[in-house]
């Protein structure tokens, strides 16, 4: 019962910090924005009684909104925000309102149509072991793949915005 | 593995066992936190052959209690400039995960808020959230200082997280577990440092850079950017940093203690009572604290492109080269002994690395400005 309250109380959080990501006229608040919402995500997976996940969201998330706040640094130039009574939407907001819905769409769709197991007992007792196993033995090839784009795609942003002719 | 009990709820009621554990935790961390001021004053004194505080008390041991009270009694002052909701939330958001790493260290056998499975994982996960309150609070002040201070203390934390993680999970590849107490335990016979001294060494590096310490202080230096990112904090949340400033380091000096020197388990923890395993928790933090603040007296502060450096040149590839190192060991089953040896090996080259790089003489070709004017040559 009290749980219940909690997580839709949480719940009503991330929603609500989530549409302040979006709405707030500053990169920097958008940014703090944004980690409440994920580390409310984080909250939600205690809940959820998956500790290892919540802690894996807290650690990912907590340095990448730091990275992100300093590449908004880096590329805005403008840590000082959209002054009022200027549109915050650019030309290009039809386009952004279709792919977010759609995004959207599928998301509720696939959520919906799956067919969930159901209660599999606590989560929380998985062998943390048998994860790593899977995800380095029996996957290992698909995650090297992974890692390696990751590590592109963040030099190519750095390069990006970095724009400096010769030091 | 052992099993571990975390010992019995008090009462038997889990959520007042839970609170009262918490309001321990914290009374004993307020008092630390406030002798801790009081102590390094003295300490770095004694280092400098000067007395420290004398006047408050005997020897002044309330000196840190009338600072306690002049810091809350003082004037909180916001600046125009500042960012209203970014800067009083900053403190809170540097504070709050400090406090959360102290629910998992075992202080003594059965003796912690909460025992997780996850609880190496744990420390390292939420400590990385503290950045983002300073960030918070060098973007929000509106100040160029401040700016300067979070921007560099950003820089630093992530890339010294890096190291400090790999090299406690090198220790964890040899543990063979997550939970602290777990890991205390298995060094009953022998401390991991012993064992793992290179990833001691990494670890220690590694943890003066999180901590803001001395040769590391590059974001609060003084004589540089006036004093970081809390240069426009007063009052009640200028200590709110300092608190959290030396709630981490007693925080981080208990952790080390654990997964290294064996904390409460070495030596012979478990077969004697409770007072003897807090007494060798409370030494071996003593002792971490105490070379802490006996490097702050000795080294110079690094430039912030040395501290980079050392980080991604240095470091990083020395933990990752331990993490293969380790990983082909336990993997074939090579002796204990053998990886200790190669341990040490390593912990003695990196170290002599760092001293021949600091023993070098300065390469000066050219004088600059008013000595190349006045043709000054250099030796």
């Amino acid at each position: 019962m009290i749980t219940e309250v909690l997580w839709w109380i949480f719940a009503a959080g991330i929603v609500a910090s989530a549409a302040g990501v979006v709405f707030s006229r500053s990169v920097i608040h958008s940014a703090i924005f944004l980690i409440v919402a994920l580390a409310g995500v984080g909250a939600m997976y205690v809940f959820l009684q998956i500790e290892f996940l919540a802690l894996v969201q807290f650690l990912i998330y907590g340095g990448a909104v730091t990275v992100l706040i300093l590449l908004a640094l880096m590329l805005t130039r403008t840590a000082a925000g959209t002054p009022r009574g200027v549109s915050l939407t650019g030309p290009h907001w039809p386009f952004a309102l279709l792919v977010g819905s759609g995004l959207a769409a599928v998301l509720v769709g696939a959520a919906t149509a799956t067919v969930w197991p159901g209660d599999q007992g606590k989560p929380s007792l998985l062998p943390i072991g048998r994860v790593g196993e899977r995800l380095f033995t029996d996957f290992g090839a698909a995650f090297i793949v992974v890692t390696a784009v990751l590590l592109v795609a963040l030099v190519g942003a750095i390069i990006i915005a970095r724009q400096e002719g010769s030091e | 593995m052992t099993e571990l009990q975390f010992g019995e709820p008090w009462f038997g009621i889990p959520w007042l066992d839970a609170i009262l554990r918490i309001l321990v935790v914290v009374g004993v961390m307020t008092f630390t936190v406030i002798y801790l001021t009081y102590g390094e004053r003295k300490v770095v004194a004694r280092f400098q052959m000067r007395l420290g505080p004398m006047r408050t008390g005997p020897y002044g041991i309330f000196q840190g209690i009338a600072d306690a009270v002049k810091l809350l009694v003082k004037e909180d002052i916001r600046p125009r400039a500042a960012d209203r909701w970014v800067f009083e939330f900053a403190p809170y958001a540097t504070f709050i995960p400090v406090f959360l790493v102290l629910i998992v260290l075992p202080f003594a056998r059965d003796w912690g808020v909460r025992n997780l499975t996850l609880g190496l994982f744990y420390v390292f996960a939420i400590l990385g959230l503290n950045i983002v309150g300073i960030l918070m609070a060098g973007l929000g002040s509106g100040n160029k200082y401040a700016l300067l201070g979070g921007v560099r203390a950003a820089a630093q934390m992530i890339s010294y997280e890096i190291p400090l993680v790999v090299s406690l999970l090198a220790v964890a590849m040899v543990a063979g577990t997550l939970d602290l107490n777990a890991i205390a335990l298995n060094q009953a016979d022998r401390p991991y440092v012993l064992l793992q001294p290179l990833a001691f060494v990494i670890f220690f590096t590694a943890m003066l850079s999180e901590l803001h310490r001395a040769p590391f202080d590059i974001p609060v230096a003084e004589s540089e950017i006036v004093g970081g990112y809390f240069v426009e904090y007063s009052g009640i949340r200028w200590s709110m940093f300092q608190l959290a400033e030396y709630a981490s380091l007693w925080a981080f000096s208990i952790f080390g203690s654990v997964v290294f020197l064996g904390g409460w388990a070495f030596p012979k923890g478990d077969d004697w009572p409770w007072p003897w395993q807090l007494f060798l928790t409370f030494v071996k933090s003593l002792g971490f604290i105490l070379v802490v603040m006996w490097v702050r007296a000795t080294m110079p502060r690094l430039r912030i492109d040395q501290l980079m450096n050392f980080c991604w040149k240095v470091l990083i590839e020395v933990s990752f080269a331990l993490l293969i190192v380790n990983g082909i060991f336990l993997y074939y089953d090579w002796p204990h002994e053998l990886l200790a040896l190669v341990n040490w090996a390593g912990a003695i080259a990196l170290l002599g690395f760092i001293g021949a790089r600091g023993a070098r003489k300065a390469r000066v070709s050219q004088y600059v400005g008013l000595y190349r004017r006045e043709g000054v040559t250099a030796p």
